[in-house]
């Protein structure tokens, strides 16, 4: 020992107490296994149960006027593909009834003077709700008025015909050009989405939970006796949860690239270098929790409130424009809402720094200040 | 099975529950944090998109067009640039989501009946992207429907252009009030979750310290261990649920259309299958980071596949029977039945029935577990 530097017996410290950790993770290999396994359960029932928009809604129908045109209409609404006609009855009573009992969603109801109304040129058609499931209805409501009203121009379209009128078209074309993801392809939208959460998610928890522990066990103090200094301990805590943090996101990349054929567009280095800054800020923020938290139980409840925070208010699932300023707010203090915007903006916009320096800077200030916030209370905690 | 011995465990948890304040104030204020959040924050009907404006036509017509995209109230016209790629690069900034581009003559083509709009809009964010594209294809039907009515009316016909209106109705929500839907889910979501949680958290714990070997020595039988673990969870788990409930009402005028004994009742029933789900979690993992990590999964899973926050209509056939292995949705059409609709058990035995079905076996197998974890 006496021939070696300061700097090499601490190398050399940091490197047992990365041993000591690795070797820990390792032994727990049911909670690794999750670990690297949730991500992926995760990106599977998000990309196969998760579908918003509505088709096939099932629907009751009471045509009381059983005319050619009212068969047109439902003709019309079946061949929509947004209603599957399934059942049929003769009265509106009838159809709230299905309803209710929860075998449609929807309803049609078909006045028995339908035909004499479109002659007259008012013809009501009445559409019920299920207004217990939002979803549906927001889909099936859109869906219903587009119908009417091509049906509405197709009448139309026929008796100017008659009256000998020349063709008629619409005169305005839209094309709507959805850029970066065409296909409007959820996957696209959630894999940065997925990657942003779990990221923050798994490291926060490594460290605060197993800092805690050690605390709890006073394993911490039984270290802090040998020469290991509280630097020594956090960088030896940190290194090996940041090699499983890398790997998990390795896997999500790679199954989401390669198994649902999400495309990366931008700089792989960049990605690679502000996610690794996103990990070390995280596992940081994961140290700060555990000089909050005196129990397991206390560090679970804090990570799964701010993981609460993260999944709502930042833009992975909702929309952000949509939240009262106050509350977008609160989403502008959690960090993921600024890496999400960068990991979108580089894996599906495929842009530079040149376009979001402002919301990486956000992100660098943040993990310096968490980072040496982290250190300095674990210090003073142990010291 | 003595009652006696039941009480001193109950005893023990609520003792131990009270003396923690501040894992206690955390279980009870969570569930509000939530709903607040559901509450204020969340609203997947997307308006007021920043929107920017290349207007390569500036003629009365296209800008009359503009107007009526504005007046949507969908679409806020924020900047006018000249050209289409700074259109793009607005996107790619990420100063607007939409973008809408109008080629030269606009009026000339309208006229001809072949006048082109484009719609740009930013498609990382999928939700909006799909708000905003319908919503595009609705004003520019709108638009051309009004058009051809004055056009129609210079050829002299006298008709209606919409022979045909579709008057709907929504049932139970008429105004569409998201914290009506959500409502009824978070009390199911609260109930399934903290009767899990509060369960598997508690007998792990003892593993962990090993005070359930020193509590097996006492005469008390492995029946009555878990009974009195269970009764302080439930209580906390329905404690919560009330004061979701009780929010719900109270501060967003959520109504409550149903019977509220009958709907306390089956909330007790469904509880325990989160309490007969936690001590099977209990039992298989040695550790809080595994058990923490199981439920966690667990969760995912029943929250995603049960209909809470996406609907369940659309997911492929294999999901939804895997969704239907979770006691949650089979509970939420009951919640949303009883607070929502106000119906009763003759429109609701179906799901009824599966629920008790499966609190029953859950609770028979965690119980066998149980057994065996001790024994």
């Amino acid at each position: 020992m006496q021939g070696e530097s300061a700097m090499q017996s601490q190398a050399k410290r940091i490197y047992a107490l990365m041993w000591k950790e690795l070797i820990q993770i390792l032994r727990d290999w049911r909670t690794l296994l999750m670990i690297l396994g949730l991500p992926i359960l995760e990106m599977f029932l998000f990309a196969y149960a998760v579908n918003m928009t509505i088709d096939h809604i099932p629907t009751v129908v009471a045509d009381l006027s059983m005319g050619e045109r009212s068969q047109t209409f439902l003709d019309a609404m079946q061949t929509s593909e947004f209603f599957d006609l399934e059942l049929y009855t003769s009265s509106e009573q009838q159809v709230i009834q299905a309803i209710e009992s929860g075998k449609a969603v929807a309803g049609i109801v078909i006045p028995p003077d339908f035909e004499a109304q479109i002659d007259r040129g008012s013809a009501q058609v009445l559409i019920i709700f299920d207004g217990s499931d939002a979803y549906t209805v927001q889909s099936g409501y859109r869906a219903a008025s587009a119908i009417a009203q091509t049906q509405s121009m197709v009448v139309v379209a026929q008796k100017l015909q008659r009256a000998g009128a020349a063709e008629f078209s619409p005169p305005v074309f839209t094309s709507t050009r959805i850029l970066y993801n065409p296909n409007m392809d959820g996957m696209i939208f959630m894999l940065p989405g997925v990657i942003g959460i779990l990221l923050q998610m798994l490291t926060m928890n490594l460290t605060a939970m197993s800092v805690v522990r050690e605390q709890e066990l006073g394993i911490l103090e039984q270290i802090l006796v040998t020469p290991a200094r509280p630097f020594d301990l956090i960088v030896g805590k940190m290194v090996p949860n940041i090699l499983i943090s890398v790997l998990d996101l390795a896997i999500i990349l790679v199954v989401g690239i390669y198994w649902f054929k999400v495309p990366f567009q931008g700089s792989f280095l960049l990605f690679a270098l502000l996610s690794l800054l996103f990990i070390i800020s995280g596992l940081s923020m994961g140290v700060l929790i555990s000089t909050i938290a005196k129990t397991q139980k206390e560090a679970q409840q804090i990570t799964s409130v701010v993981l609460m925070l993260s999944m709502l208010l930042t833009g992975m699932m909702y929309p952000r424009s949509t939240m009262p300023p106050a509350v977008s707010a609160v989403g502008g203090l959690i960090p993921v809402t600024y890496y999400l915007r960068i990991i979108r903006g580089i894996m599906t916009k495929g842009i530079g720094l040149t376009f979001m320096w402002q919301d990486v800077l956000v992100l660098v200030i943040y993990g310096l200040i968490v980072i040496v916030a982290a250190a300095k209370l674990f210090k003073k905690r142990l010291d | 099975m003595s009652l006696l011995r039941i009480w001193a465990v109950t005893q023990k948890g609520f003792i131990q529950l009270f003396r923690d304040r501040r894992t206690l104030a955390m279980m009870l204020a969570l569930p509000i944090i939530q709903l607040l959040l559901f509450g204020y924050a969340i609203d997947m009907n997307v308006d007021h998109v920043p929107t920017i404006v290349a207007d390569q036509s500036q003629d009365a017509e296209s800008r009359a067009y503009i107007e009526a995209v504005a007046a949507s109230g969908f679409f806020d016209i924020v900047g006018y640039v000249s050209s289409s790629e700074e259109v793009a690069q607005a996107i790619d900034r990420g100063d607007v989501i939409a973008g809408i581009f109008i080629p030269p003559d606009f009026a000339a083509h309208l006229k001809r009946g072949d006048a082109q709009v484009s719609f740009l809009v930013d498609g990382s964010d999928v939700i909006t992207a799909q708000s905003a594209y319908a919503a595009a294809d609705v004003i520019a039907q709108n638009y051309a429907g009004k058009l051809q009515l004055e056009k129609i009316k210079r050829m002299g016909a006298a008709l209606q252009t919409q022979p045909i209106d579709a008057r709907v109705r929504i049932l139970y929500n008429p105004n569409m009030t998201n914290i009506w839907f959500t409502i009824p889910g978070m009390c199911a979501m609260i109930l399934q979750t903290q009767s899990l949680v509060l369960t598997t958290t508690a007998l792990v714990l003892e593993r962990e310290a090993g005070t359930i070997e020193q509590l097996l020595v006492t005469p008390i039988r492995p029946v009555e261990l878990m009974l009195g673990k269970i009764i302080p969870n439930l209580i906390i788990t329905l404690v919560n649920m009330l004061s979701i409930l009780g929010m719900g009402i109270l501060v967003f005028g959520v109504p409550f259309q149903g019977s509220f004994q009958l709907f306390f009742w089956l909330s007790v029933i469904f509880s325990f299958s989160g309490l007969g789900l936690g001590l099977l979690v209990s039992s298989i993992s040695e550790t809080q980071k595994q058990a923490q990590q199981i439920i966690m999964a667990v969760m995912l899973v029943a929250i995603v596949l049960g209909g809470f926050m996406f609907p369940r209509t659309t997911m492929p056939d294999a999901l939804k029977l895997i969704g239907d292995l979770f006691p949650l949705t089979h509970f939420i059409p009951i919640a949303r039945g009883i607070i929502t609709k106000g119906v009763g058990l003759d429109m609701l035995w179906e799901q009824v029935t599966a629920l008790v079905v499966y609190v029953a076996v859950i609770l028979l197998i965690s119980v066998r577990s149980f057994k065996q974890g001790l024994e």
